[in-house]
């Protein structure tokens, strides 16, 4: 099917529902018809936000339904002080609520979702204890009256219904950008791994801050004209965690993470909620409508944890898919470094000042000191190897360069730079990208968003743009073609083999274009035949600028590559020095290398 | 200043209280990193039971808690084994969401069987006080809070004294390391979870005793725990102590120099604030996956 005609296909059953939805009211004047209508789009805007926090980024919200009450309060408020339509004042509703937004988001900046759940419903029950108690501003427990509408009344709740029915489109529209954009990307990243996205240059902060603000703003609007609607305010039914819940059960049902999910979703349960309203009756309504939701949901998370447009698209990916063979150790020939990648950097010079310089560096984990006034450099446009034994610190370094851990003590300098109290995201735009030694990967994403998901410097402006189109895809697909996976772009990462999952990792870190490349073992794990392949990736990048430092434990590779080599044991540099030097070193023989070790400086993997 | 004195005696009292409840809460999430959003309505549960027992029996309620502990901890268990344990193997994200809805659900057929006036056992030494000086020590406090310090010190000798312990410690360190050394993980953290509910016996005797409470109050106490825990940074027991007094102070500060009525909203704005000016609580383990341990 080409793309052309599956958006057709697509765009076709959109453009009749909403010709449906739009016809509805001069076709039917049924008043109960239109109130489910009105009250399905409001839990739709509701939950069409709340994917874009929830679903997208992976920060589950238990209190969205206070920005209704907050976009409600504030224009009723308004469009009392002012005497205006609350029309008029809605926009300011979702300003409000935005800026709730930016304010909580702040708790989100140094931690994680735990505390953005426990913060969430904190503000839903205190924003509900506010309105209650600050009488004078709200009415309080006795409410608050809005405007009656000025419209002729024939025209019934048509205003009401049309304007709602616009924001949900909008929500809709905004929440599908948000999706294909770079921003959209990198929040996906984040909701897979948060500490890898930091590394490869996104600003997770600003952007869980953005996200959260996104997934307010509409909500906010929608609550000022749903407030206007039911026409009295009370603080129970704007704040109101059985809302909450609802939006989270219809987001769930839909399936979180999809454009559409979310609002099939809330069509579904919004009709329940209304049929339950009207038959059930008397004491015991309130507790069956609470078990029957409760139950719901629960039900959802064991059943159906991807919702149900989740598990189609995943049945649709199965029957679709087609299995490419195994390309590790198929694809060996060298390419050339693409032009992006070349003559970056001034190639090596004995006399230039060192790139990393580290000094002084100390590391503490409670009482075990995993590094010990640990000093190095490496020099501009060289390998270095960073070698010694299994615990001797070796990560602990690689976690304290690239900004994953602060030090006891000591300093780091990038080109002259003092990076030592730089953020993770901070380090990599100043130039140090980062492998793993088992390659984290975005798995929810392809081969090729998972390259470009990979961001330089910020810019706000930039954040909007198509993610994978134009430069950045081009970029990418040369990077991944250069690592050999040039036919993998499509694949998810999941579906990778190991050795494959590390040469996605060079790729996104060849992306970033840094001057320091950090590898964290390379090639443990991996069949000789691809030994050969990286270290000859490893030499043309090198004769192409980029300086390298690496932690590897096959000797034959390191010694026939690196120079210098620095070692260290147990916390320590014990020796730092040439290969050969280092090799017939006494103090290394003993910690590391064995009293029988001969040095085979024999060049593996050269250059044609 | 015989105000103040007062007010922190009222303070620390109802702390004491707060730390054994939020202690399991912290238990779980420190072992399991799972936010028992149930908590609150496990409280609510014990509670209700508490009172039931109590106006029928007229034993003293919280003699009684010791009792409904037992019951939680079974609570507890199949709690684990039917929704946490499944959920947690599916996506881990979802637990919480899956205990918040267990603990509406649980509200709704709590509100079916007992009804949704508002409850509370009054035992006869309830409203009575011991006086010191000038200064009013509530006995139903007292008790309670005398009861819930028994009951934390006996959870930490059980984690500190017994091979259970070790295994959930070690869990709580290392699941991996754990299973590496022979560990029975599974069987470990359906122990650990139900001991963590166990703890909301004695926690809702007292509750029972010291507050009035409808099905809906369950709200009300998992914004208290959440408060607590987070004020000690989540995971930590010496942390959930402080956060405890924290708050019980907290609470009857604002009772007594502002306006009752913003009582319930002083734990939501501590979480705010905490959460915002310094996520890791006021003893500084951070509030993120992967460290801490009880």
């Amino acid at each position: 099917m080409s793309p052309r005609r599956r958006r057709t296909l697509t765009l076709l059953p959109l453009a009749a529902g909403v010709a449906v939805l739009v016809a509805i009211p001069p076709l039917s004047t049924n008043i109960y018809l239109q109130n489910v209508a009105i009250m399905t789009f409001v839990l739709a805007i509701l939950a069409s936000g709340w994917n874009i926090i929830g679903g997208y980024t992976g920060y589950v919200s238990l209190g969205h339904s206070a920005f209704i009450g907050v976009g409600a309060y504030t224009a009723g408020i308004l469009a009392e002080r002012w005497g205006v339509s609350p029309f008029l004042v809605a926009p300011l509703g979702g300003i409000t609520a935005m800026f709730v937004a930016f304010v909580l988001g702040l708790a989100t900046r140094r931690t994680r979702g735990a505390a953005f759940v426990i913060v969430t419903f904190a503000m839903l029950e205190l924003l509900g204890l506010v309105a209650d108690n600050w009488t004078s501003l709200t009415g309080g427990s006795n409410g608050l009256v809005m405007p009656l509408p000025t419209w002729p009344v024939e025209y019934q709740n048509w205003p009401f219904y049309y304007s709602l029915l616009g924001l949900l489109l909008l929500s809709i529209g905004m929440s599908a950008w948000i999706k294909r954009s770079k921003l959209g990307l990198g929040l996906m990243a984040i909701r897979d791994d948060e500490d890898k996205a930091a590394g490869i240059g996104v600003t997770t902060p600003l952007y869980k801050s953005i996200a959260f603000m996104a997934s307010a703003v509409l909500v906010g609007v929608a609550g000022a004209v749903y407030g206007y609607y039911v026409s009295f305010l009370d603080t129970s039914a704007m704040f109101d965690i059985a809302l909450a819940i609802q939006v989270v059960l219809a987001a769930l049902l839909g399936g979180r993470g999809t454009v559409w999910g979310p609002v099939l979703g809330a069509f579904l349960l919004q009709p329940l909620i209304e049929l339950t309203n009207s038959s059930l009756g008397g004491q015991d309504a309130g507790a069956i409508r609470l078990i029957l939701f409760g139950g719901l949901l629960l039900a959802v998370t064991l059943l159906l944890p991807r919702g149900l447009l989740g598990e189609l698209e995943r049945a649709v990916r199965r029957l679709r898919d087609v299995p490419v063979p195994s390309p590790t150790g198929a694809r060996l020939e060298a390419a050339a470094v693409p032009v992006s990648l070349r003559g970056a950097r001034p190639v090596a010079d004995a006399t230039a000042p060192p790139l990393l310089v580290v000094r002084g560096l100390s590391k503490q984990f409670g009482g075990v000191a995993a590094l010990e006034d640990v000093t190095f450099s490496v020099p501009a446009g060289s390998i270095t190897a960073l070698i010694g034994p299994n615990g001797s610190g070796k990560t602990t370094a690689f976690n304290l360069i690239d900004g994953s851990y602060t030090p006891s003590s000591g300093a780091i300098e990038l080109g002259g730079e003092l990076i030592t109290d730089r953020s993770r995201t901070r380090r990599a735009f100043a130039g140090i990208g980062r492998t793993y030694q088992l390659p984290r990967l975005f798995d929810s994403l392809s081969v090729l968003e998972n390259v470009a998901a990979v961001t330089g410097e910020l810019q706000v402006r930039g954040l909007g743009r198509s993610a994978v189109s134009g430069a950045t895809a081009t970029q990418s697909a040369e990077l991944l073609d250069f690592v050999g996976l040039g036919d993998y772009v499509a694949a998810r990462a999941t579906d990778l083999s190991y050795g494959q999952r590390k040469l996605v990792e060079l790729a996104q870190v060849l992306m970033l274009d840094p001057a320091l490349i950090l590898l964290d073992e390379p090639v443990a794990g991996i069949n000789p035949t691809l030994v050969e392949r990286l270290g000859d990736l490893i030499r043309s990048l090198n004769a192409a600028g980029k300086t390298f430092l690496i932690v590897e434990h096959d000797m034959q590779f390191v010694l026939s590559l690196c120079d210098p080599v620095v070692v260290l044991s147990r916390g320590t540099v014990i020796a730092d020095g040439g290969p050969a030097a280092v090799s017939s070193d006494p103090a290394v023989l003993e910690a590391y290398l064995g009293e029988d070790f001969h040095a085979e400086v024999s060049p593996i993997g050269a250059m044609p | 200043m015989t105000l103040l004195l007062q007010t922190l005696i009222f303070g620390v009292l109802t702390g004491g209280v707060y730390a054994l409840m939020a202690s399991g809460f912290t238990l779980i999430f420190g072992v399991m990193r799972v936010i028992n959003l149930s908590h609150g309505a496990l409280l609510i549960l014990a509670a209700y039971l508490t009172w039931w027992v109590w106006d029928r029996t007229a034993i003293d309620p919280l003699l009684l808690g010791t009792g409904v502990s037992v019951v939680m901890y079974g609570v507890g268990w199949l709690l684990y084994k039917t929704v946490i344990a499944r959920v947690q193997r599916i996506d881990p994200e979802l637990t919480l969401v899956a205990s918040f809805a267990f603990a509406i659900a649980a509200a709704g057929v709590i509100a079916l069987v007992a009804g949704t006036e508002a409850r509370a056992a009054t035992p006869s030494y309830f409203n009575t006080s011991f006086h010191v000086g000038e200064l009013v020590v509530p006995r139903a406090q007292l008790y309670a809070c005398v009861g819930a310090l028994a009951i934390l010190g006996g959870l930490y000798a059980l984690l500190h004294g017994t091979a259970l312990g070790r295994g959930i410690r070690a869990c709580a360190t290392s699941r991996t390391g754990a299973e590496l050394v022979g560990i029975d993980v599974e069987r470990s953290m359906s122990q650990m979870f139900a001991i963590g509910c166990a703890t909301t016996g004695f926690g809702g005797a007292a509750l029972a005793v010291l507050y009035q409470f409808v099905p809906d109050s369950h709200y009300v106490w998992i914004g208290r725990i959440l408060c607590v825990v987070v004020l000690g940074g989540l995971g930590s027991f010496a942390g959930a102590a402080l956060g405890a007094a924290v708050l019980g102070i907290g609470e009857a500060m604002t009772a007594a120099y502002w306006d009752s009525r913003w009582i319930t909203a002083v734990p939501y704005m501590l979480i705010i604030v905490i959460l915002i000016l310094r996520p890791q609580g006021i003893l500084g383990a951070r509030l993120r996956a992967g460290s801490g341990a009880p």
